[in-house]
């Protein structure tokens, strides 16, 4: 349909089940903070994040905004803010995007720079927004991320903690709102990820090649299939990409009236003291993730399954192994502190 | 919703009430938001302890301030330092317009660039009317507000040297580009950092009155509050309400508190005592006393401002109140004699004994608590020496500052140094020349446009374009060049001249990559072998941080060999990580050589410019085979393909002593190994092509000497 090849459908990957729950996890509540994908070379993972763009909802965002502020509430950026005090604001309705951060990008296109044309032309001192505006209310997406240089991985820190980016360098002096979904994918062989920028993926899932040989058929096939007329393997799958498209917006809608019972934020706790995880931000995810797949799931309350179902995505990069200690199990430990519930 | 001020950006964030536990950290901020002459927090802990959160937080709870209406520097429109146009005001006597300014947060990013940070020439300003005029910078904003730095220790160099060279003298000095402008620059430095990413330089440590480290909470249902109260308010209004009125109360006790402070006396003897505690806490330099008394002071304030002061005078210090400050003022502060960190604590417990024999508050006692036990539990040797190079930060900060002074400019590699360094432990009184020599940090050739843009200049033809830089050299030109043009005909655009050009200077932090490649087998446990490598590879790491090299420990025993720390720049974790270091089984040289390669082939896709430098320690006698064969024969094989790679290396035989064996003739086989006439680490370190060392007879010193030497190309 357009100049740009189609993608590869969501619904048409292949097992890998953590991965596509952690990343309909967050698109069902963006708060959760972002996914971390581990794993070898070939395992989908770039194909996944892409793919799922496709399944998420429209978003109402102001039309001429470069950070696709939201037409009301917070999180608007100064010029929209301003505007919204004199009157409502022009709204469309756009998909999600996914934005992607090249490893390679120098760090004035991510924080964005000065405006060399209107620098040029006229002299003016102007901001031009980069990869973080672009990224706000969408999906950043950081293919290596465990390649990223030190000081961009700083700058991405900073935003992803403040939800705003906050450039005070080459003359400029400027912020707008940089509240994004941070999708990183990587391959621990080439490489560990520092611990604070760990931390900041709310989730962490690690794949695996597929070790079944009928499955592994099965995706060789599909491939084939897509590859010799990828139209075709589309309409095909059209139907299964809008099931699971709704069922997404129906998660969405559903997550407020989720609640959490005590017992299970206890358990949650629980986990976070036996496990020694750092700090809190472990437990708040925990939080939000089992909420999100309550909704999945349709369920007026979340209990003790949805606890196990997220518990090791949420863990796995936070658990600390410390010297001559064997990383602490996530699964044994969930299945003991929720068994003896 | 935003008290941050018109124009800042809205961080959201919860209120200051909200907050679970964490009462050390609350108590800092507190005192800061009430007495600014405190000198700023410095809040340290793990990840995801609401440091953030909470510094954000406070600027809900400041009040607002008086100022010089239309001032861009908000100065107070009576007393203290002042700009130079409210100076003239002053002078001629006049009365100025007073303005009431929403007090904010201003937060410094850990990307900003030194022109932001100090205030540049204003280039729009001068391309229009061709008048040189000063831009402010984040210096500017941040007088008489909170100045915030996430991430401090991250901060670029020479960003930190500004900020210290302002945090010292109240004023910013601008100097570049044409514009010279003195302004003052007082501000409340809170700063948040994870130990884990670095440590903080001593000079900048030292500026931060008060100190926290903060931990995660471990008690069930405080950590259950913890999630209920990021989860929001709950459906019900009133909560949120709650909490709202919680933080207006808290804001108006602050204001009453300031009014109070004044009147808040201290008699000679808690004076004497607040001395004589700083004294034995082994504290150097004497802002530490002066700041228990002024801390002791905030606190009655406050004490007196929340409660309406319970018994006694409310108006006089307790010894309970410096009980409860002690901790803040002291803890990055205290000097450890060389027995450890168990040694300083009977000076605060005993401090803790006096509150609690006070009959003062019943809450106020065990708040102190916790944070006494996350001391003890978290006193290892690294709290050791962290608290160690901070006081000998303080003892040189004179120096220091005066280092900070020359190098404010824009300089970053001209930087002294730190001559203060962790030296007294180890005993190495260390040349400035030799620290200096591979440089700090290794800059980047150009036309490699990677790394931080730290400053401009002027080169015949640049190639990696610093726009900002070019704009403001033409700017002041733009009327005469109109002028000119115009005669040909030309149009109003921007003219720029090649003589405008600059082009960025980069840095990247990333210089030697040093791995160390140690043996954890049972032979390492004789004549405690492993006590002389620890204390060799604390050494190296140690001095490796100063000249920000990363380190990677990769350690073999058993049968296989384990990356047990990544590269990083962190000495806090590599200490704990070496600390916990055991010894035992079987000697698989091999794997050890082998995943040394692999670590540095893996960081050299990452970063093709490191230079990586591999210390091997061991006795050299490699006994599990990797690919069946000999293990000595595989040892030298994968010693061979290492210096293949042209990856320098180093060898430490942890069995031998050096001297004894460099001279000729006299074989002098250790007595463990008596027969053994096969020099195992020689030979290896004939195929790696590296310099061979005895473990024994290098003091630490000399350990540091040669790996410096190694490193230099």
């Amino acid at each position: 349909m357009s100049a740009r090849q189609p993608l590869y459908p969501f619904t048409a990957l292949v097992g890998q089940d953590a991965m596509r729950l952690a990343l309909i996890l967050n698109a069902i509540d963006p708060k959760i903070g972002g996914v971390l994908i581990r794993g070898e070379k070939g395992t989908a993972k770039s194909t996944a994040v892409r793919a799922l763009a496709r399944l998420l909802p429209e978003l109402e965002v102001v039309a001429d905004c470069p950070y696709s502020c939201p037409p009301s509430g917070d999180g608007l950026c100064d010029a929209c803010r301003r505007r919204l005090a004199s009157g409502p604001l022009p709204v469309v309705r756009r998909r999600m995007r996914v934005v992607e951060l090249p490893i390679n990008a120098s760090e004035d296109r991510v924080v964005g720079t000065i405006d060399l044309e209107a620098a040029i032309q006229s002299g003016a001192r102007r901001f031009e927004p980069g990869v973080l505006a672009e990224a706000n209310r969408q999906i950043l997406y950081v293919d290596e991320v465990n390649l990223l240089d030190d000081h961009l991985v700083d700058v991405l820190l900073d935003a992803a903690a403040m939800g705003v980016n906050l450039v005070e360098r080459e003359g400029i002096s400027a912020w707008h709102p940089a509240r994004f979904i941070l999708v990183g994918t990587m391959n621990p062989e080439e490489g560990e990820l520092r611990p604070q920028l760990l931390d900041r993926f709310g989730l962490c899932v690690d794949v695996a090649g597929i070790r079944d040989v009928a499955e592994r058929v099965e995706i060789v096939s599909r491939r084939e299939q897509f590859e010799a007329d990828p139209a075709a393997f589309c309409d095909a799958y059209a139907e299964r990409e809008a099931g699971e498209a709704e069922r997404i917006e129906r998660a969405i809608a559903h997550l407020g009236r989720v609640s959490v019972d005590r017992s299970v934020l206890e358990l949650i706790a629980q986990l976070g003291i036996q496990l020694e995880v750092d700090g809190h931000r472990a437990d708040l995810v925990a939080r939000r993730a089992v909420q999100a797949v309550a909704a999945l799931r349709g369920l007026p309350r979340a209990g003790v399954a949805e606890v196990v179902a997220v518990a090791p995505m949420v863990l796995a990069h936070r658990v600390r192994s410390g010297p001559g200690q064997r990383p602490r199990d996530v699964v044994a430990t969930v299945h003991q502190l929720a068994g003896g519930d | 919703m935003t008290a941050s001020g018109a124009g800042g950006p809205d961080f959201g964030g919860l209120p200051f009430a909200a907050l679970v536990g964490q009462e050390p950290m609350r108590m800092a901020l507190l005192l800061c938001a009430v007495n600014p002459g405190l000198g700023g927090v410095l809040i340290r802990g793990e990840r995801g302890t609401a440091k953030s959160t909470a510094v954000r937080a406070l600027a809900r709870l400041l009040p607002p301030i008086e100022a010089v209406a239309g001032c861009p520097y908000r100065c107070h429109p009576a007393e203290g330092p002042c700009c130079p146009d409210c100076g003239r005001l002053r002078a001629a006597g006049g009365t100025p317009p007073v303005a009431r300014v929403a007090p904010r947060v201003v937060e410094l990013p850990v990307g900003a660039s030194l022109d932001r940070v100090v205030g540049s020439i204003d280039f729009e300003g001068a391309v229009r009317s061709g008048v040189r005029r000063y831009q402010p910078g984040v210096l500017a904003a941040a007088h008489r507000q909170v100045l915030y730095v996430d991430e401090v220790n991250l901060l670029d160099d020479s960003v930190v040297d500004v900020l210290l060279d302002a945090a010292v003298t109240g004023v910013n000095i601008v100097e570049r580009e044409g514009v010279s402008v003195v302004h003052p620059a007082q501000f409340t430095l809170v700063g948040t950092m994870n130990p884990e990413e670095g440590e903080l330089r001593p000079q900048l440590l030292d500026r931060f009155g008060l100190c926290v480290d903060v931990r995660g909470l471990r008690d069930l249902a405080l950590r259950v509050a913890v999630i209920e109260c990021a989860a929001g308010p709950g459906p019900a209004p009133a909560e949120a309400g709650a909490l709202a009125r919680a933080d207006r109360r808290l804001a108006e006790t602050i204001v009453s508190a300031r009014a109070l402070l004044p009147r808040i006396a201290i008699s000679p003897q808690l004076m004497a005592r607040a001395c004589g505690l700083a004294a034995a806490e082994g504290v150097s330099g004497h802002r530490a006393d002066l700041l228990l008394v002024k801390a002791a002071r905030t606190w009655r304030a406050l004490e007196t401002a929340t409660r309406g002061g319970v018994g006694g005078d409310p108006t006089s210090v307790t010894s309970h109140d410096l009980a409860q400050v002690a901790e803040l003022v002291l803890v990055h502060r205290r000097r450890l004699p060389e027995g450890g960190a168990a040694a300083t604590h009977p000076g605060t417990q005993a401090e803790r004994s006096t509150a609690r024999r006070e009959p003062g508050d019943p809450t106020g006692a065990p708040a102190a608590d916790p944070r006494a036990q996350d001391e003890v539990a978290g006193a290892g040797a690294p709290a050791g020496d962290q608290a160690e190079a901070t006081a000998a930060g303080t003892g040189s900060q004179g120096v220091g500052a005066a280092a900070a002074g020359e190098g404010a400019g824009d300089t970053p590699e001209d930087l002294v140094p730190d001559p203060l360094f962790r030296v007294r432990r180890l005993q190495l009184p260390r040349e400035r020349r030799t620290r200096r020599a591979p440089g700090r940090r290794t800059p980047v050739p150009s036309g490699n446009r990677r790394g931080r843009y730290v400053r401009a200049v002027t080169v015949e033809h640049p190639q990696d374009l610093a726009l900002d830089a070019t704009l403001r050299a033409a700017a002041p030109h733009q009327r005469s060049r109109r002028a000119a043009a115009a005669a040909e005909g030309a149009s109003g655009r921007l003219l720029l001249r090649p003589q405008d050009l600059r082009e960025k200077v980069r840095q990247r932090r990333i210089g030697h990559c040093i791995v160390f490649v140690v043996d954890a087998s049972a032979s390492m446990d004789a004549e405690q072998r492993m006590e002389a490598t620890k204390g060799a590879v604390l050494a190296l790491l140690q001095d490796a941080y100063v000249r920000r090299d990363r380190v990677a420990l990769v350690v073999f025993s058993g049968r296989t060999a384990r990356v047990v720390l990544r590269p990083t720049g962190s000495v806090d974790l590599a200490e704990r990580q070496l600390a916990g270091l055991g010894v035992g089984g079987t000697t698989p040289l091999t794997h050890g050589l082998l995943t040394a390669l692999h670590l540095v082939q893996t960081e050299r896709r990452r970063d093709p410019g490191v230079l990586p430098l591999l210390v091997l320690i061991t006795d050299g006698r490699g006994n599990i085979s990797c690919f069946g064969d000999e293990p000595l024969v595989e040892a030298q094989r994968a010693a061979l393909q290492i210096q293949r790679e042209g990856i320098r290396s180093v060898v430490i035989d942890s069995t031998r002593n050096h001297r004894s064996l460099s001279s000729p003739g006299v074989a002098a086989p250790s007595p463990l190994f008596a027969g053994y006439t096969f020099n195992a680490c020689a030979d290896l370190a004939e195929r790696l092509g590296a310099r061979h060392y005895g473990l024994y007879d290098l003091s630490e010193e000399s350990i540091l000497g040669t790996v410096n030497q190694a490193l230099r190309p």
